[in-house]
């Protein structure tokens, strides 16, 4: 069953063998998930955003579990570039997914320099800019808010990219996604992805401080689904679809049902965050419902599914 | 306890309970069987590991048999995996059984007071890394206070089975007799030796018992207890090591007490954990660079969660 049906997806000139991605900060650098699945059935790879320096992070509690999500407050902590392409990038060699870095930093110069240094690395099909980090004071979102820095920066790191593939991640936390959506595809990105993680609070009652170190953190898994599946299907209205810039979408995906939610908004690829610290072979489950669906639904290519929301 | 015992078999697995007693106001024992697979990855499970238990799909109890204090949070839904040590674990033939001893304290504890025999769990482990005990130690101090024990019975359990020959003394405390999570107390021993606790007793080792407000046994916190102890001791530093779980003031405490006597000193870390198995960077330790004023985060789901006393910082 299922063998004329093709789920691979054209995504900004790379031929993925299907949609599914595991996403930034939820799936290591490389290998570390293949205890537990095949990490060559995915169709793209996002390595934890990598920064010219080694980072700590911040201080614990650096998550706390909330109704159907969790915050997250882990302050981009990484093993740095150089440790990166020593340690990790030769595993990334012999991966068949397509391998996005993603990349973070606090000044402009730092973000073209790690895109320069690794963008004639074989094993690596593209870069994902991080300017929508809630967790760091200098850097993440303060670039991601603005238009014109957003402009300025993708429009930099475009250039330090090379031949490689740019993706764009974008904060939810603005006014207008898809003026920032606009902004960094006229700069020159090839792909964007949303969404990030929301920025919020718990508070300890017994106590009255906030349950992280850090204050505030980034709120993700199923409570964001719904939110994200609008943004997705707002950015392939306004901005992607007359482009035709495809959009990895993702935020709460547990199932294959959630994934195919985010097709139909619009969603060229779809990205598996926080599910794959319960569900750590979740993708390849996904996967397989993703092409269980196209089967029961008579679709016998992927590609009719991307923005074929009804109104 | 070897480092190439690190199972790389770590997995995700089925267990079935076999059973689930409450053995206090606000503990409880979980027997759980592992077969196939399961039962040959946790047949290596090491003292000190542990295991993420997907606690998402187990029923809440009825209203009345829910904790006043706990009525309010423990109608969360539970997302994420929770991790728990073992107290014992043991392979027979195809089977592996193991138990765990659990606080009821939110959520996800509050609903695995609902399991009972034949339920199914999904449970991803072996994980992290346990208690390294070198050659050479005549004798091995345990220190655990409130629920910190599990792993320390595992610890007992399993050096006296493999019959190490190491003399073992369990500490134990908490704040009151109540908050003891023991489930047999013999209260035949002399009161000189606080009295025993079953779960040791039954591996020969000796537990000495103290409770802040001196409910059972020594009056005191159980590191003043250990304290006395090490006071009277004839016993080299190097004769000695010291294991201890619990409270992290507590932990504090003993690592304190070690490196002042220069004693060999293992501490299991608890900290907050999304994923368990190394991807979400939320379990970070503060440990020391040998050789460095600097510090670094060690994950604790990876390289601990036991961890040397000499290398965290307080
Ligand atoms: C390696 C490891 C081994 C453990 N072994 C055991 C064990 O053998 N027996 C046992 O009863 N418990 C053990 N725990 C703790 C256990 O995981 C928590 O009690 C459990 O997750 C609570 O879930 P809950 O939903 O019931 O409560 P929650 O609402 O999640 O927590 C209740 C309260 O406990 C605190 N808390 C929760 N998790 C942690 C944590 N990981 N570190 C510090 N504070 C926390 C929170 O501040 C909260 O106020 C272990 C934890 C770790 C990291
Ligand atoms: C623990 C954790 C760490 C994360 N780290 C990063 C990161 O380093 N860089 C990044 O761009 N996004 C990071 N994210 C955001 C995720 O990549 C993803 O965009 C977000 O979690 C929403 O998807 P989800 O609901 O499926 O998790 C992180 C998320 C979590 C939960
Ligand atoms: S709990 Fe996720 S890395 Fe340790």
């Amino acid at each position: 069953m299922g063998d004329n049906i093709d789920i691979s997806v054209d995504f900004a000139g790379l031929k993925l063998v299907n949609p599914v991605f595991t996403v930034s900060g939820t799936c290591g650098y490389a290998d570390e998930l293949s205890d537990f699945m095949d990490v060559n059935c995915l169709g793209g790879f996002i390595t934890k955003s990598i920064t010219l320096a080694p980072r700590k992070g911040n201080a614990t509690p650096r998550i706390v579990e909330t109704d159907s999500g969790m915050l997250n407050a882990i302050g981009l902590a990484n093993v740095g570039l150089e440790k990166f392409i020593e340690e990790k990038l030769p595993v990334l060699e012999n991966f068949s997914p397509a391998v996005f870095v993603n990349v973070a930093g606090q000044t402009i110069e730092e973000y073209v320099a790690v895109t320069e240094r690794l963008s004639s690395e074989r094993a690596i099909a593209g870069f994902e800019l991080n300017i929508s980090c809630p967790n760091v004071k200098k850097g993440g979102i303060s670039f991601g808010r603005d238009p014109e820095q957003v402009a300025g920066i993708t429009s930099a790191v475009k250039k330090a990219a090379g031949e490689k593939v740019l993706m764009v991640k974008l904060s939810p936390a603005v006014t207008d996604i898809s003026v920032i959506a606009a902004a960094a595809v006229e700069a020159g990105a090839d792909a964007l992805s949303l969404v990030n993680t929301f920025t919020a609070m718990v508070i300890d009652i017994e106590t009255r401080k906030p349950v992280l170190a850090n204050r505030t953190g980034g709120l993700s898994g199923p409570a964001i689904k719904p939110i994200a599946v609008y943004l997705v299907n707002k950015v392939y209205n306004e901005v992607a679809k007359k482009r035709d810039i495809p959009l990895l979408g993702g935020g709460g995906i547990r199932t294959a049902l959630d994934a195919i939610e985010f097709i139909i908004a619009g969603a060229s690829g779809v990205g598996i965050g926080t599910t794959n610290f319960i569900e750590p072979d979740c993708a390849a489950k996904i996967i397989d419902g993703i092409r269980d669906y196209c089967v029961r639904n008579d679709i016998t290519n992927i590609k009719e599914l991307t923005g074929s929301l009804l109104e | 306890m070897s480092e190439e015992c690190l199972s790389s078999a770590r997995g995700t697995f089925e267990a079935v309970v076999s059973f689930n007693r409450r053995i206090g106001p606000g503990f409880c024992r979980l027997g759980l069987e592992f077969s196939g697979e399961g039962a040959k990855a946790f047949a290596h499970f090491e003292p000190g590991q542990f295991a993420q238990l997907d606690i998402s799909n187990t029923a809440l109890p009825s209203p009345e048999a829910v904790p006043d204090h706990l009525r309010d949070a423990a109608g969360r839904n539970v997302l994420l995996r929770r991790p728990f040590s073992f107290a014992q674990m043991t392979a027979e033939g195809r089977k592996t059984t193991g138990e765990l001893l659990y606080g009821v304290v939110g959520p996800a504890t509050v609903r695995m007071t609902t399991l009972s025999a034949g339920d199914k769990l999904s449970i991803i482990g072996p994980l992290g890394r346990g208690f390294r005990i070198p050659e050479g130690k005549k004798t091995l101090l345990l220190v655990g206070g409130g629920m910190g024990t599990p792993p320390l019975q595992h610890l007992a359990q399993a050096l006296t089975s493999q019959g190490s020959g190491i003399e073992i003394i369990a500490f134990a405390g908490a704040r009151t007799a109540e908050a003891l999570p023991y489930e047999g107390r013999l209260d035949d021993i002399s009161q000189q030796l606080g009295f025993s606790l079953a779960e040791f007793a039954k591996c020969g080792v000796e537990s000495l018992v103290a409770t802040d407000d001196g409910t059972a046994g020594h009056r005191g916190l159980v590191t003043d207890h250990l304290l006395q102890w090490l006071e009277q001791s004839k016993l080299t530093p190097d004769e000695m090591m010291m294991c201890a779980c619990g409270p992290e003031a507590m932990l504090a405490r003993v690592s304190r007490i070690a490196a002042e006597r220069n004693i060999d000193c293992q501490l299991s870390m608890e900290r907050r954990m999304a994923c368990g198995i190394g991807l979400c960077q939320s379990c970070a330790v503060e440990c020391r660079v040998p050789g460095s004023s600097e510090t670094i985060y060690k994950m604790c789901c990876e390289h601990g969660p036991v961890f040397d006393a000499k290398e965290v910082v307080f």
